[in-house]
């Protein structure tokens, strides 16, 4: 983080690490936009929601912000034009986001009928930071309404100042193990389609109960990520048996992980890296239950402080580098979006983000039916698949601009065959 | 509450058929169905068009100020010749390069191709009061101008309205290359009254010939196209 606090007006947030590279993606039909929304059990006044909007930004600099470049790179400077208004929800989640447009906000934030929702430019900060702002406002939207909701977990005290911690690129606290792991690289599987025409994302739902998957999961000896992650796979498997194909590719899964968990940070910012559980089908034909040991072990053997810590450093390294930091942005930006879409697209055959089960305050519980997250509109044409449960509501939600949805049937398919109910809802 | 009969999923009221495999809902007892409205919103999204009017009325702006600067200068400073024509005809030509990008963006990109044009040829007119004789203009810039003004045309065409692929890009810019590097020789030719023929240009004429068979020849057989593909790609 770099706040500079000579006077107020030149407070600027440099860019975190995994932020850097989402800006340079931004097309005329792409942003790195997710959703977060939040659904209650009365119907939403908009009025009372954008006095909660407004009170809330408030407490959360670095999302009331506009997107500058450099001469290097990009920032983040405070923007107090007015804004961001709250608005009717639409039909296509997720569309792309312009950085002028919107009086330059990077959040967006609709209603329609009980549901809240947010979105965010993935530039300001991860699902877990989008989530704070928007249980936030969900508590004070509530508080203005007459009802009690106290502050715990994900709400934050509106009228405290914000604590530097939540501010800071946590990246580079924890950058710091002495070598640097290569990074993976193979290309995997790529689910082609048919285009939808722009300003379209295909929505699918899925709707179940906590106990009944975890059940399922526990006959596997999985945990609910593990399961539904070797789901997924299997259900690409499948997709790219049963599609015309010249030679069979491993199927990989990009799966964000929350490194709060391992490394203490309170920051609201980026803080998460990816791992790729993955399938290699050229080995064999793997059975539904070799896929989930495959899976158990791969994340049980991966996930853990001290293999994330070389994965930080080993990203940290290129941003640090002497040389790198001083060529001029245009340049960056071209090498990073070659990168991007040379290497680093090509090495996942679909997204998966697990948030688990979202804490709210206790008191505020009676007034929430269940949350939706989106990962949004991919970059290049497959589906991701996002995942959040509250209470005993568990939601799976697949968003994707292509006209099939094959992986998405196999996926649910393979639910319903194990024996769990899923309910289905979609704006296709 | 209906269920897919086809994948087994639990489906929304308001679905009028399986997301996942597009079997219809129909319940045989029932088959005036009952409306449900979906959970989603009908009304679609439009990002808001970014207005780069303040870059338009800057630039505009600055080019007129430096034209009517110069302009002034020249008529009771420095006024031997008319120098300042450059100047004006150089703003002009950036003014009429700018107007599809920040001015008016749904310009059709042929519009702007020839206005372009027309700029440039404007340009050299200016150039002719300060040179002893129109000839030249008339005999060799304006049929120069005219000619890489079409050909640019026509290689906005070709590459929108044919299939596009880096080689058949390549044939377009040779086959184009040779066409206008002939034109210049003849128009040049035609100029100082000599008997119309190729010298220097047969060379470029040869060699993006040979360039253009080779890659006709590339495009026609799939085998070699993939296996340059493959070498070349980046």
């Amino acid at each position: 983080m770099a706040g500079k606090k000579k006077h107020d007006k030149k407070i600027w947030y440099e860019l975190d690490l995994s932020a850097i590279v989402y800006p340079t993606l931004q097309r005329r039909d792409f942003s790195s936009v997710y959703r977060l929304s939040v659904v209650l059990k009365e119907n939403i006044d908009p009025e009372i929601l954008q006095k909660a909007a407004d009170i809330t930004l408030k407490r959360f600099p670095t999302y009331k912000v506009a997107i500058r470049k450099g001469l290097f790179w990009r920032y983040l400077e405070p923007n107090n034009r007015p804004g961001p208004f709250v608005q009717p929800d639409i039909k296509n989640p997720c569309m792309p986001m312009p950085f002028k447009a919107n009086n330059r906000y990077l959040i967006r934030i609709y209603y329609h009928e009980c549901r809240i929702a947010l979105e965010a430019h993935h530039s300001l900060g991860d699902g877990t930071g989008g989530m704070c702002v928007l249980q936030t406002m969900t508590a004070v939207y509530l508080r203005l309404l007459g009802h009690s909701v106290s502050n715990e977990g994900f709400v934050l005290d509106v009228d405290g100042t914000p604590d530097p911690e939540e501010l800071e690129d946590a990246y580079m606290r924890y950058a710091n193990a002495q070598v640097r792991p290569p990074r993976p690289g193979e290309k995997a599987y790529r689910v082609r389609g048919t285009k939808e025409p722009f300003y379209t994302l295909n929505i699918i739902d899925g709707i179940m109960s906590v106990k009944q998957v975890m059940a399922v999961a526990a006959k596997y000896n999985a945990t609910i990520t593990e399961y539904l992650n070797s789901v997924l796979l299997y259900a690409l498997l499948q997709k790219q048996e049963h599609s015309w194909h010249r030679k069979l590719l491993p199927v990989k899964i990009a799966m964000p992980v929350n490194l709060r968990r391992f490394f203490p940070s309170k920051t609201l910012r980026n803080f998460i890296t990816m791992v790729y559980p993955s399938i290699d089908p050229r080995l064999g034909e793997y059975t539904f239950d070799e896929i989930v040991v495959h899976v158990r072990n791969y994340m049980r053997y991966y996930i853990n402080e001290k293999f994330l810590r070389g994965d930080i450093t080993t990203n940290a390294a290129t941003q640090k580098h002497p040389l790198i930091r001083i060529v001029p942005l245009f340049i960056k930006d071209f090498t990073v979006r070659l990168f991007y879409t040379k290497v680093q697209d090509k090495n996942s055959s679909a997204g998966l983000t697990n948030m688990g089960a979202l804490k709210v305050p206790e008191d505020m519980k009676p007034y929430i039916e269940r949350f939706d997250i989106y990962m949004g509109q991919p970059f290049s044409s497959r589906t991701n698949c996002a995942i959040a449960s509250f209470e005993d509501t568990l939601t799976i939600n697949f968003a994707s601009s292509i006209k099939e949805a094959d992986v998405e049937r196999y996926f649910f398919r393979k639910l319903v065959q194990d024996g769990i109910h899923v309910k289905i809802e979609s704006n296709r | 509450m209906s269920y897919c009969v086809n994948c087994g999923v639990e489906l929304d009221s308001s679905l009028k058929s399986c997301p996942l495999c597009h079997t219809p809902v129909i319940h045989p007892g029932e088959l005036q169905k009952m409306d449900t409205p979906s959970p989603y919103p009908m009304e679609k999204g439009q990002v808001e068009t970014v207005k780069r009017k303040d870059l338009a009325i800057l630039l505009t702006v600055v080019l007129l100020a430096a034209s009517v600067g110069c302009a002034l200068l020249n008529l009771f400073v420095f006024t031997r010749t008319l120098w300042s024509l450059l100047i004006i005809g150089i703003c002009i030509i950036l003014f009429v390069l700018f107007i599809p990008v920040v001015i008016y963006t749904k310009q059709p990109i042929y519009l702007s191709l020839l206005l372009d044009g027309i700029a440039i040829g404007g340009y050299l007119f200016m150039i002719t009061y300060l040179t002893s004789s129109p000839r030249w203009f008339w005999e060799l810039a304006v049929p120069i101008v005219a000619l890489a003004t079409l050909l640019a045309e026509i290689l906005t065409l070709c590459v929108r309205k044919l299939p596009v692929s880096i080689i058949a890009t390549a044939l377009y810019i040779f086959a184009e290359t040779a066409v206008l590097c002939v034109g210049i020789e003849l128009f040049i030719d035609r100029y100082f009254g000599k008997p119309l023929s190729l010298s220097w240009s047969a060379i470029v004429l040869t060699v993006c010939g040979i360039i253009v068979i080779a890659l006709i020849t590339l495009l026609s057989v799939r085998r070699l196209r993939d296996e340059v593909r493959r070498r070349l790609h980046f």
